[in-house]
């Protein structure tokens, strides 16, 4: 593929259970401190420890105000010469849910805010974009959003690129991995011997993609795509198609695993996620690079991970410091490098880790702009 | 941007209510596997056949995805019943495409993209952007609406399970093929139309170049 322009992060917005912005969510990381509590309010009365967005606006207000953000910090004045790439693996079905469960019917459901299309059709009442397109595949919606502005960048195809990963809370996904038996009552424990399962969270994360940076801004470098073609809901149980995602990655990025100084890992907290990803890093990095899940202060905000952890991943590069990891006290994997506190260091590369049900694979590097 | 795509080979199928012969016996031999699979996915695998698609890129759309799980879920929410567990796992919109992926170990990149009435669209225009990196890509699309009181949100879409399926490539030959769903007289979703459209021009004795505007 020949390279025509590259593609920077250059402004984020953000709303999730543990901040508003990129600084306070990062502060909060790197302070361990979590809003995952434990909520019966879901599915059934079943406890289940969950990660909700604490604000006195609606859902899809927040998801406007967070565009209105972007504007706002950015070289744009409109979203015109902007193409909207939406990452999401619910979209409308908490909207769904309320008309359906209070009717007992669909016919007050309208489909136009029943699908994934719901998020571009709620955002074009209020902007107007170049184009739009969005990705649903499940965990790793809006990491694929983030590559796919990788690449329509780098082929030249567009200067600005705004992506969106946002996933609502809903009955469906609570109950859904309480009925897989992977939800934990507790704040999830990712890599820890002891841990017993994820926390379901939702979140809001914007990032604009331009070929120009600014100050701050991080690098798209490289991007990663595999398929386990194994079992719709484990993965590889050696992290095959994990490994295979991030070697692209790191090999679009015309980089070396060595070059990695550090892992944002996808660490959702379960059993299987965890020992597979754990094989893939060990398998392609031994102990060098740094590794922390952040869903331990975030929850697993589903198909806005990928957006999410990419501007976790922007703070660690601009701060030059690798966070803690929280509910970290006996890591099951002895041989890769887990870190206990926050280290500052020289960080020029990062990795970010997103994978889903259907053995979807992505890995995203980042880097520091020289 | 304007990408010159050639359509290798299309496939298309469409029922009523249900398609009836998808040859699942016959394609998928395991019957534990073969047990799991969505409608969607049924009919995904289908359409690989018939254009000899194992292996490769794909770029899968559905507007309203995997619909009758997601119509179980709801069901059982309303009931304060638990959830199903394959219902679940087959809920997410790139259930069809994956299942493709573990029947022939298709351990490629796999999008799975979901625009509303724009689906076929942006399946055409993804397909023209990747497909610029040289390979073939296979372009896929579905929707299986068929579920209980469909009616009280359905009145135009009279064929409910529907797919169709192009493999296409970067072409620098002409286009010969314009894009026209105007007397389009078959009710399938929006999301397929264009698709649709171009499967039924297919002819495997002539080129078929279309032009994609990006």
């Amino acid at each position: 593929m020949i390279i025509k322009n590259k593609a920077y992060i250059t402004d984020t917005a953000l709303i999730c259970c543990s901040g508003e912005n990129e600084e306070q969510l990062f502060h909060n990381i790197c302070i361990q401190n979590s809003f995952i509590k434990k909520d019966s309010n879901y599915f059934n009365n079943i406890p289940a420890a969950i990660a909700k967005i604490s604000s006195n606006k609606s859902f899809f207000d927040n998801l406007l105000l967070k565009c209105e953000e972007i504007l706002l910090h950015s070289n744009l004045k409109t979203f015109e010469d902007t193409l909207l790439i939406v990452g999401s693996s619910v979209g409308g079905i908490a909207i769904t849910e309320d008309i359906y469960l209070k009717n007992g019917d669909y016919k007050k459901v309208d489909p136009n805010y029943h699908n994934i299309q719901t998020i571009q059709t709620i955002l074009e009442k209020k902007f107007k974009f170049l184009d739009g397109v969005s990705f649903s595949t499940a965990c790793t919606s809006s990491a694929n959003a983030l590559g796919y502005a990788h690449e329509v960048i780098t082929k030249g195809i567009y200067k600005n690129v705004l992506v969106l990963g946002v996933d609502q809370l809903s009955q469906t996904t609570v109950g859904g991995f309480l009925s897989l038996g992977v939800l934990s009552s507790e704040p999830c424990k990712p890599f820890d011997t002891n841990r017993d399962g994820m926390n379901v969270s939702e979140a809001i994360a914007c990032l604009l993609v331009q070929t120009e940076p600014k100050d701050n801004s991080i690098e798209i470098c490289g991007v990663g795509y595999s398929s386990d073609a194994y079992h719709m809901t484990h993965p590889h149980p050696d992290g095959l198609g994990a490994k295979s995602a991030m070697e692209k990655a790191i090999l679009q990025a015309e980089i070396t695993p060595k070059n990695i100084d550090y892992i944002n890992a996808h660490g959702t907290g379960t059993g299987a996620n965890d020992s597979a990803e754990a094989k893939a890093i060990e398998n392609l990095f031994g102990n060098i690079p740094y590794v922390t899940s952040t869903k331990s202060i975030t929850g697993h905000t589903l198909g806005a991970a990928g957006a999410l952890e990419a501007i976790i991943c922007k703070q660690i590069i601009n701060n030059q410091t690798i966070p803690t990891s929280t509910n970290l006290n006996d890591p099951e994997n002895k041989n890769i490098n887990l870190s206990t506190q926050n280290i500052p260091k020289e960080i020029n590369y990062v990795v970010s880790n997103s994978f889903a049900f259907g053995g979807n694979n992505c890995s995203l590097v980042f880097g520091k702009i020289k | 941007m304007r990408i010159n795509l050639e359509i290798l080979d299309a496939a298309f199928i469409y029922g009523k209510d249900e398609i009836v012969e998808l040859q699942t016996k016959e394609l998928v031999p395991k019957m534990v596997t073969r047990r799991r699979l969505t409608r969607a996915a049924k009919i995904a695998i289908y359409l690989a056949n018939a254009v000899n698609f194992k292996v490769g890129r794909i770029v899968y759309g559905s507007s309203f995805g995997e619909i009758p799980a997601t119509a179980s879920i709801l069901k059982s929410i309303k009931n304060n019943e638990n959830i199903s567990p394959t219902d679940f796992q087959n809920s997410v919109y790139n259930t069809a495409a994956s299942y493709l992926s573990m029947l022939y170990g298709n351990q490629n990149e796999i999008m799975t993209i979901s625009s509303g009435d724009n689906t076929a669209q942006n399946l055409l225009k993804m397909g023209a952007i990747k497909a610029l990196d040289g390979d073939e890509i296979f372009l896929i699309a579905t929707e299986t609406l068929n579920i209980p009181n469909i009616e009280e949100v359905n009145s135009c879409i009279d064929y409910l399970e529907c797919g169709v399926t192009l493999k296409v490539k970067v072409t620098k030959m002409s286009p010969n093929t314009a894009i026209n769903t105007d007397n389009n007289v078959i009710k399938i979703p929006n999301s397929l139309q264009e698709l649709f459209f171009l499967a039924q021009q297919f002819d495997n004795k002539k080129k078929c170049i279309i032009e994609i505007k990006i």
